[in-house]
């Protein structure tokens, strides 16, 4: 949920489209009766469980010019446009990554114990150089990954390096001295071979069991025709026995087995061994000693790690870009430069520039409302709680992106759907928003006041009676409150619910307490509106229509659009 | 380029900033060290209580005899139409270079945002930058272009916050990415600006 407002967040539309909800048997239906329809019969409820993750702020959301619809990261796929390591921010190409893994092969490590990265430090170790003649001192520098955080170094797993490069090979060349020397230790046939080994082993003896019983790819390795599958074929037609059927008279196929022995993988549990070791150093050294689920999944070889005194340092992971396509048309819709740290954009198709803009704030501010993110100063007043039963004015201003001229049309419940009911009231709920000029046409009308355009000559006017100031001027029922060039403004009227439930003289049952409890956020005052725009557009020439919202598709012709969504107007805390 | 603090009488002494000819507005109340180190692109915000360590930059090498006074070093260069909030610390960070410390140049670059009460002793910041109020960029630390810091993070020293990712958490960790649409929109005349985006109007509405 939102802790900052005023916010506006929008709904993508793909829920009711894309991935319709399983009709619920009757049993879940009783239980959780919380319905979730974005559709214009029923309201949307920002409170329902499953409204977060379709409500995405508005920079977040993509438009596909060609469906003529908004697309969130659940009506969009993504293809990876290149993987790099955040920290040297190098690329790795694609086929190093499936060679290798997600980590980063240069000298990039992170901290097991608090995940910030290690620098490679030298340390000097002083009593040992003293006691060296001084021209040999050169040779002995040692160094060690350290955090800068948390102090955390490669010293505590007794780990240091002779060179400060190439980190990677020498952490591989310990770790492996570090684990084959555990098992000479144990020298029992019944080693405990590591997780990596047994994989290894494994690994191997399956794809040796696949070859033997899947026919060998290719029979006949010395001929040079290129297809070696239309070889055997054709063998098998024109020239007796093949080679494979021959084989397979020769011998019967054997089922595949299992793995039997350690050179084949298997493990078998043992009761003898570590276990008293391991709680005695439980005993010891306590539960702080003890490695959190996050440091074990830190990097696989810290899988098995019981005690922090053994974690290992993790490769940094790789983090990936990439490009948005739009899941019905296949169009690409957002695509950056496939070069590591530039966020430039060859193409970016933002709802922003293509869906009408809302923004609220109170009509009569007592402190001024900015951004919230822009805090300048610490001293900040409190975010100011709505009393219930207050009616308070809105100011709702919807702005246009679009070249045309767009007729909106509001709705909204008139109670807002949730555990408590404000009553929510839009004085003008139909009108229209003059167009999106160029931006030195905006520079024109900021400074003048005056367009030439049909709109511009209404916002003109309605910036004159506004600019009179009158300070008393009352909102008025159907008419609209402010109007520019490209943004219309109207009143919302909100009433907010009490958190506490109505007095009653029938007794509750006790499901009827549990049920008027407040969750969470439950005092979370959230209007849902429901926007449709409609406009003109003319089609240009040569462009083919296909967009199931639009009729008639002659070029110059005129086009109606349309697109209608929902918008969560986050308004504030109500107080309790 | 402009130095921060200008002739003091150029406006009324009443008003809270003092705005240079490249339109930098500073505040009487910041602490601002070693001026002449400082570089400031024109159109930025020092706000009250702002410690700008200029001071604390690489020593110039003596000149040699006969020879000119070699200029200034730059300790701190921002960019332009960024906003330094309330209380925040600017501290050039230092380093061991053959076995002395010495002071490394940072700098900020355009239209970033760094929130109140923070504490700078980053590398460098590219432009598009959001710092949330209470963050700590630990020394040595860059931060590339188009991220976000949510606040209350403390970036641990030599971290690299990738172009356009979202860190957040003591010691931070990239927690996300910034949507498409980062810094679009928003920014004009009347509209409410955003975050990561043009920061003009926001420096203009500081007075």
């Amino acid at each position: 949920m939102t802790t900052s407002f005023p916010s506006t967040h929008y709904a993508c539309p793909c829920s009711d489209l894309t991935s319709a909800p399983p009709p619920p048997s009757s049993k879940r239906a009783s239980i959780q009766p919380t319905s979730f329809q974005v559709n214009e019969e029923q309201a949307f409820n920002p409170h329902s469980p499953r409204a977060d993750y379709t409500l995405y702020p508005l920079d977040h959301l993509l438009f596909c010019d060609e469906c003529d619809e908004i697309r969130c990261p659940r009506c969009w796929t993504e293809e990876v446009l290149y993987w790099y390591c955040p920290h040297c921010l190098f690329e790795v190409p694609s086929s190093a990554v499936k060679g290798d893994g997600n980590r980063c092969s240069r000298s990039c490590y992170d901290c097991p114990s608090c995940t910030s990265p290690l620098a490679v430090t030298q340390i000097s170790q002083r009593d040992e150089a003293l006691l060296r003649p001084s021209d040999a001192a050169g040779g002995n520098e040692t160094y060690v990954l350290q955090c800068h955080y948390c102090d955390w170094s490669t010293l505590e797993i007794n780990v240091h390096f002779n060179k400060p490069t190439k980190i990677t090979e020498q952490l591989v060349k310990q770790r492996k001295s570090r684990t084959s020397g555990s098992k000479e230790n144990v020298s029992s046939e019944k080693a405990a071979i590591t997780h990596d080994d047994a994989f290894a082993n494994l690994t191997n003896f399956y794809e040796d069991q696949l070859n033997e019983t899947v026919e060998p790819q290719n029979a006949y390795p010395g001929s040079p025709y290129s297809s070696p599958a239309n070889l055997a074929r054709i063998m098998n037609i024109y020239g007796g026995l093949s080679h494979n059927a021959l084989k397979k008279t020769r011998e019967k196929p054997q089922p595949m087995r299992e793995a039997r022995g350690h050179a084949e993988g298997q493990t078998s549990f043992s009761a003898n061994d570590s276990d008293t070791g391991i709680i005695q150093r439980l005993q010891s050294f306590g539960w702080d000693a003890t490695t959190t689920s996050e440091q074990c999944l830190s990097a696989p070889v810290n899988n098995d790690t019981r005690f922090t005194d053994d974690l290992w340092p993790s490769a940094t992971r790789l983090r990936t870009r990439r490009a948005k396509r739009c899941k019905s048309c296949r169009h690409i819709i957002a695509r950056q430069e496939p070069k590591v740290g530039s966020m430039r954009y060859k193409i970016r198709l933002l709802a922003m520039n293509y869906i009408p803009r809302l923004s609220i704030r109170p009509l009569n501010p007592t402190v001024t409302t900015t951004n919230p993110a822009f805090h300048l100063r610490p001293d900040m007043p409190e975010q100011e709680k709505l009393q219930p039963h207050q009616t308070k004015q809105y100011v709702l201003t919807i702005r246009n992106p679009l070249f045309e001229t767009v007729k909106i049309t509001l709705a909204t419940p008139t109670t807002t759907p949730g555990k408590v009911a404000s009553r929510v009231t839009i004085l003008c709920p139909s009108f229209t928003v003059g167009p999106a000029g160029e931006v030195w046409d905006e520079a024109l009308s900021a400074s003048t006041q005056s367009a030439s355009s049909d709109g511009g000559r209404k916002a003109a006017m309605a910036s004159l009676t506004g600019s009179s100031e009158s300070s008393d001027r009352q909102p008025e029922a159907g008419k609209i409150w402010e109007k520019t060039r490209n943004s219309t403004s109207v009143v919302v009227e909100i009433i907010p619910g009490s958190l506490r439930p109505p007095p009653s003289i029938v007794p509750k049952t006790e499901e009827e307490l549990a049920d008027a409890e407040l969750k969470e956020d439950d005092d979370v005052l959230e209007v849902p509106v429901y926007v449709r725009a409609e406009w003109e557009t003319e089609v240009k020439p040569g462009e083919t229509v296909q967009g199931r919202k639009e009729v008639g598709g002659m070029a110059g012709e005129k086009v109606r659009k349309e697109v209608g969504y929902w918008v969560a107007l986050g308004i504030g805390r109500i107080a309790g | 380029m402009s130095r921060p603090t200008a002739p003091v009488s150029r406006r009324s002494t009443k008003t809270e900033y003092i705005e240079t000819d490249t339109g930098n507005k500073i505040s009487r109340r910041a602490y601002i060290e070693g001026k002449q180190n400082i570089m400031l692109g024109g159109k930025t915000v020092i706000m009250a209580g702002v410690h700008l360590r200029g001071d604390l930059c690489r020593k110039p090498e003596p000149a040699a005899e006969g020879e000119k006074e070699k200029p200034n070093t730059t300790a701190i260069s921002i960019g332009r139409s960024t906003v330094v909030s309330t209380n925040t610390t600017v501290r050039p960070p230092m380093r061991l270079h053959k076995g002395q410390m010495t002071f490394i140049p940072m700098r900020i670059g355009d239209n970033v945002f760094i929130g109140p009460n923070s504490h700078i002793s980053s590398a460098s910041i590219s432009s598009h930058v959001y710092v949330g109020a209470n963050c700590v960029l630990s020394p040595l630390c860059i931060v590339k272009e188009s991220s976000k810091i949510l606040p209350n993070t403390v970036v641990p020293p030599g971290m690299t916050v990738p172009a356009g990712t979202v860190v957040g958490g003591k010691p931070a960790k990239i927690l996300g990415e910034v949507g498409d649409g980062w810094g679009q929109g928003g920014g004009g005349e009347g509209e409410e600006w955003v975050e990561g985006g043009d920061l003009r109007a926001l420096v203009r509405s500081v007075k």
